[in-house]
């Protein structure tokens, strides 16, 4: 039989998907005469909106009271004449940041990633340039803007102890930030963990911490503690030991199925069980603690979605190996659990930073209900509780998009080798 | 010893299975199983899908748990003590039909990880084992990849490099080249002729007709979950005595 010949023809490039910017346009927002009318319509109530919005924003609207509430937002009563007399607490829940960022520091030392670097840097410099603030100096005076600066050398100080220190392990990091806290606590509150009042601090009882402070602090203790409380709630439900399961199930199930209204309630009269009596818990530990327990039994739920995903084949092949269970679970399947979850478990971070608002049940008051109680008490500036909101309402989100930018990378970073 | 009848050589034997029995729920999937292996001994396992053979090599590691009979491994009697599952499995590398590689560990941690967390090998040591090894099943060039950037053949020659690096007395091969691409079969079976030649006790769950013939010293066909027939392969693969071995080579010989 004859073959015929045939000569391979030119390799073409791919089809150009559009011819410039007019060409994209055409394409996708002008295809037809049903889109073309789509877009106009869409494109002119768009901009009509945006020019409502702009128009408020800088004509209309008063922002007066923003730099009227000033630091109350941030600090709440902390720094008030009733309960600092002098007002000069302030230097304490900013020596906190400072403690915060020199730990941001030492993460970036030791886990010398891009996206640790830029979390680190990020978070100083943003504090830093708070410093900046166009408000006037018996409002923000100089010994406040110098602690602001002062995060960009405590996060190269935390590089700098986390490079040439034996602090930097990861075993020595963990330590670091149980210790931390403590120290932040006693920092803020004036006393040895509720126990002792440390001398020549004014005490200050947490009832009184307040604004964004309050929900960084609630938000990152929870943060925290509720991945590896999640984390060993996850194994316990999957545990073959009966009492292990059972417990780690009804303490699941518990926390999932009560609203966390009711928890903050209860704590008042339900977390005291768990202590010794006498033991000086107050209304900040309680509430991280029940928020953290909250969140601990959703994470739990998440990650062990993120264990059943897994192929039989993982533990079979770490088994027939030798491996042990706990090196397993260790080095095989929580890895791979883990990064399978990670949007879930941000989601989970994300919705724990927000849920801090509902301190207010136990009289706390956080950024949003420091805000609401101003209006509430200074009627003249009730016309203008929209932008007042508005703004707090942003604060939460430049937190919250920042948490699920992070998300992202971390997503990315850890894709390497999957399919 | 390349062939022939390894019984007779008077040598220990290095698994012992007797009357082995195994339900899945009311599913009688091994029905009294007694077969015993010699060390360097080659036995290739047949049979249609379901017959239980996956399922009695993996109870030579425990993977599966027998609820009737005995299995002697390395002299040590299969139970539900811990210590002895762990020291069987130090002694026994298995290479699965699907792989079974870390995804999220590259190549080169796939194989130190259990010498070094199981025998607390160092890493540099465990490393240069390993380098080693991968050379011998010729990949080094992977070593720092991830599994999803091999090939399936390269993958299978990693997972057969991760069992040999806790210097295993006894490899067990669960159809090891069902899942791979006809054209990189071959590459996973060289490295197992070149394994079966340096002496390695092997227990293969296999189709590959040819490899069996070549390497064998034996051929077990299961059926139903028993064993149906046990020959040299010579013997079984041209003068086959059971009816049902018939009928299966002449399905598998087309």
């Amino acid at each position: 039989m004859a073959t015929r010949e045939t000569t391979p023809g030119a390799i073409l490039p791919p089809p150009r998907m559009t011819t410039g910017k007019i060409g994209w346009i055409r394409n996708n927002l002008f295809s037809s005469p049903g889109n073309g009318i789509t877009t106009v319509v869409v494109a002119t109530l768009t901009l009509y909106l945006l020019w409502l919005l702009v128009d408020w924003a800088l004509g209309t609207a008063d922002w007066a009271v923003i730099p009227t509430l000033g630091g109350t937002l941030v600090l709440g009563q902390y720094n008030s004449d009733s309960v600092c007399p002098s007002n000069d607490c302030f230097w304490r829940p900013q020596a906190s940041l400072l403690i915060a960022m020199t730990y941001f520091g030492m993460l970036w030392a030791a886990a010398a990633t891009a996206l640790v670097r830029g979390v680190a840097l990020t978070t100083a410099f943003a504090a830093a340039a708070m410093a900046l603030l166009p408000l006037p100096f018996d409002e923000m005076g100089m010994d406040v803007r110098l602690l602001l600066v002062a995060n960009i050398p405590a996060v190269f100080l935390g590089r700098w102890l986390g490079r040439h220190t034996p602090l930097g392990s990861t075993r020595n990091l963990i330590i670091i930030a149980f210790l931390g806290f403590i120290t932040v606590y006693c920092l803020l509150s004036g006393t040895i963990l509720g126990f002792v009042d440390i001398p020549g601090l004014h005490t200050v009882p947490s009832r009184f911490w307040g604004g964004l402070m309050l929900n960084i602090l609630l938000a990152a203790g929870g943060i925290t503690a509720s991945l590896p409380i999640g984390i060993m709630l996850a194994l316990g439900r999957r545990s073959n030991l009966p009492v292990v399961k059972m417990l780690c199930i009804v303490f699941i199930e518990f926390f999932r199925g009560v609203p966390l209204i009711t928890l903050l309630f209860m704590s008042q009269t339900l977390v005291p069980l768990a202590f010794p009596r006498d033991f000086p818990l107050d209304e900040v530990q309680r509430a991280g603690i029940v928020i953290t327990m909250f969140s601990a039994a959703y994470m739990a739920e998440n990650i062990r979605g993120g264990l059943q995903a897994l192929h039989r084949g993982q533990t079979e092949a770490a088994r027939a190996l030798g491996l042990p269970p706990w090196n397993t679970t260790t080095f095989i399947t929580l890895p791979q659990a883990l990064r399978n979850v990670v949007p879930a478990i941000v989601g989970q971070y994300i919705s724990l930073y927000k849920d801090t608002t509902l301190v207010f049940i136990i009289g706390m008051l956080d950024i949003l209900h420091m805000g609401s109680s101003f209006i509430g008490s200074n009627r003249e500036f009730l016309p203008h509780s929209r932008e007042l909101f508005l703004f707090i309402a942003l604060v939460f989100w430049v937190f919250n998009y920042g948490m699920s930018y992070v998300s992202r990378r971390v997503e990315r970073n850890l894709g390497v080798g999957e399919r | 010893m390349t062939n022939g009848d390894a019984s007779d050589n008077g040598v220990e034997d290095i698994i012992i299975a007797r009357d082995v029995h195994k339900w899945f729920g009311s599913f009688h999937a091994l029905r009294g199983v007694s077969t015993t292996v010699k060390p360097a001994e080659k036995v290739v396992i047949l049979g249609p899908s379901g017959s239980g053979k996956s399922t009695f090599i993996r109870t030579i590691n425990r993977l599966e748990e027998h609820q009737r009979g005995e299995i002697i491994v390395d002299g040590i009697t299969l139970s539900n003590d811990v210590r002895n599952i762990d020291a069987i499995r130090r002694e026994v590398g298995m290479v699965f039909q699907q792989f079974n590689l870390f995804p999220h560990l590259t190549v080169m941690n796939n194989i130190t990880l259990a010498p070094m967390k199981v025998r607390h090998i160092p890493r540099a040591e465990a490393e240069e084992t390993a380098m080693g090894l991968l050379e011998r099943v010729g990949i080094p060039e992977q070593a720092e990849k991830y599994p999803a950037e091999l090939s399936g053949g390269q993958q299978q020659r990693v997972a057969i490099a991760r069992a040999l690096a806790m210097q295993p007395r006894i490899m067990l091969f669960d159809e090891p080249t069902s899942a791979l691409d006809p054209e990189m079969i071959k590459d996973v079976l060289d490295v197992m002729t070149e394994l079966a030649q340096s002496g390695m006790t092997m227990l293969i769950v296999t189709h590959e007709v040819g490899f069996a013939r070549e390497v064998a010293d034996r051929v077990i066909m299961f059926d139903e979950g028993m064993i149906a027939e046990e020959a040299p392969p010579n013997e079984f693969f041209i003068t086959p005595q059971s009816d049902r071995a018939k009928l299966f080579l002449s399905q598998i010989l087309h």
